[in-house]
């Protein structure tokens, strides 16, 4: 075996991931693996004192984690032990007879298993095509009703990987998706629909659903509401107070002395102005960390937060959709070495 | 469909926030087809923050922010914001002026507005058609292109701020010479519409290249 130099750009390579080399493991090898991983399960049993025949995995993964402590932070590095299935990656059998000719007819393309994919996905595509055409001779109604957007995804590029045992690139598994799209566009007889739900997966819709708390009352009788809001570093903590005047405070001092500067106030303003509450609530709030517009921005989702509790389900939903109740991501990138900066990278000398 | 942007902290799932408050109050049956499968769509897919340049409130519009950070340099967007009100104001000054000492009939047809001039000034300074180098043969000819909307109303900014960054006295401030400029445009004189003008004439005279173009 020679290790080659080919001089590709990293661009092509990652088009082009092409088969993986020869088989790794042979399966006389899994097997003798799984014979000893149910040996030693048993063995562990005895040496636990518990019975070896209703041994799970759970009871195995708790008696290593006491037979061996590791202090490692990172799981893969600890100690484990799992069925040869879990940890030897799948793979498949040798695609070739003796005399050498393959099985199946794609097999020098490199990705047999994701062409004819491709093939039957387009195979369905034209069958509801022809079945369209079926449906405006016949003259019935041949538009597709909008489906449920909000129960299904498509599966990812590493659960498609798994499924096909195969390597995919960004390029290909786009390409599949699309024709997915396209397929689910028109109006389809059964069998379409049973080869798309291969390749959807239901999304929880209960993750959207967040609690928002009741309204507190304090001495005096006034409705408050608490709310944290994080932007970079800056961490704040709002309370939002109902029968105001619109007096805003922060660590103490009022809003003009704190934000000189026109867009933080405008940003504190903002979660009011659109609920159209300016004069009615007063705000207290403390602010710790990052800079003036990340201390803005972090007390600007508090805010909003905090006014969940005092306005309706739908003017929350608005809420959302203004991009008022989002967590904002973005922090500074890390400089990387080699470079002089995140991105900037040192002055290309030719010589 | 779903592209991953070049690294974007965001999951290339999530949607741009919309800020109008008006689209949200309107009821159900005034919106059309698209606009209805846009508000399911959003109703399912998680949406990104509000970036600290975007309010709903009256004060804030999309082309006088953009237009600032073009102006910025150096990260200072509290100097290219506190130049940008001093050109409007300026501008309203100079309006104001005019509007008092013109007659009785003139009166109505000076624009006071600072925004509807620095909106209209950009329109009349947008260019409808650009040049685009095409190499073909060796030689690589001018070849007339028709531009995107981002495109032209990025270049007329561009154009606005290169003017007056370059061609002005020394001792004049930008936002006098940036109102200066404004005005002029508004009323479709001054240098930056010569030079879209002189853009045009220069597409119109390569017409013979125009079938280079393949997109």
């Amino acid at each position: 075996q020679m290790l080659r130099l080919i001089h590709t750009t990293t661009a092509v390579q990652r088009k082009n991931v092409g088969a993986s080399g020869p088989e790794k493991y042979t399966e006389a090898f899994i097997k003798k693996q799984i014979e000893e991983f149910n040996l030693g399960k048993r063995h562990l049993a005895n040496m636990m004192g518990e019975d070896p025949e209703t041994f799970t995995q759970e009871d195995i993964d708790r008696s290593i984690a006491y037979l061996f402590p590791s202090g490692l932070f990172d799981k893969r590095a600890r100690p484990m032990m799992k069925h040869p299935t879990e940890i030897f990656p799948e793979q498949r059998k040798i695609q070739w007879r003796e005399d050498g000719r393959p099985f199946h007819f794609l097999f020098y393309t490199g990705k047999q298993s994701y062409y004819s994919l491709m093939h039957e996905t387009y195979e369905n595509l034209l069958n509801a095509q022809k079945y369209q055409d079926q449906l405006i001779a016949q003259d019935l109604p041949f538009q597709k009703e909008k489906s449920n957007l909000a129960g299904s995804r498509w599966l990812t590029k590493i659960e498609l990987e798994e499924m096909l045992l195969e390597k995919l690139s960004d390029d290909d598994y786009s390409r599949f998706i699309q024709l997915l799209e396209k397929l689910m566009a028109l109006p389809c007889s059964d069998i379409e629909e049973k080869y798309i739900e291969k390749f959807s997966k239901e999304v929880p819709v209960q993750m959207q659903k967040v609690v928002i708390e009741p309204l507190q009352h304090d001495e005096r009788g006034v409705a408050f509401s608490t709310g944290e809001g994080t932007r970079k570093t800056a961490r704040a903590m709002a309370v939002v107070y109902d029968n105001g005047s619109g007096k805003m405070t922060v660590n103490g001092t009022d809003i003009l002395h704190y934000f000189p500067v026109l867009q933080d106030r405008e940003q504190l303003l903002f979660p009011f102005q659109f609920l159209d509450r300016i004069g009615k609530h007063d705000m207290v709030c403390t602010v710790s960390g990052g800079g003036r517009s990340a201390q803005a921005g972090a007390i600007r989702l508090a805010c909003a937060r905090a006014l969940r509790s005092f306005v309706t389900e739908k003017e929350v939903e608005f809420m959302r959709q203004a991009g008022l109740l989002t967590v904002d991501p973005r922090v500074k990138e890390r400089k990387k070495p080699g470079q002089e900066g995140a991105r900037r990278k040192f002055t290309w000398k030719k010589r | 469909r779903l592209v991953q942007v070049r690294w974007s902290r965001y999951n290339p799932s999530f949607l741009e926030p919309e800020v109008n408050k008006e689209l949200y109050q309107k009821p159900r049956e005034e919106l059309t087809e698209e606009e209805r499968e846009q508000m399911e769509l959003k109703a399912v897919r998680p949406i990104k923050a509000a970036p600290p340049t975007l309010s709903s409130s009256v004060f804030s519009d999309p082309m006088i922010s953009k237009f600032t950070n073009m102006m910025m340099k150096d990260g200072n967007k509290v100097l290219a914001r506190s130049l940008m009100t001093q050109t409007l104001e300026a501008i309203k000054r100079k309006q104001v002026e005019k509007y008092h000492k013109a007659p009785e009939n003139e009166k109505e047809a000076i624009e006071c507005n600072p925004y509807v001039i620095f909106h209209q000034a950009l329109k009349n300074c947008q260019p409808i058609i650009g040049l685009s180098n095409i190499t073909k043969g060796g030689k690589t000819y001018q070849v007339p292109v028709p531009l995107k909307d981002n495109r032209k109303r990025f270049l007329a900014m561009k154009w606005l701020i290169t003017e007056c960054r370059e061609n002005k006295h020394r001792r004049t401030l930008m936002p006098e010479k940036l109102s200066q400029e404004l005005l002029l445009a508004f009323n479709n004189e001054g240098p930056i519409i010569k030079k879209k003008h002189v853009l045009h004439k220069m597409a119109e005279a390569n017409r013979a290249y125009a079938h280079f173009r393949w997109w």
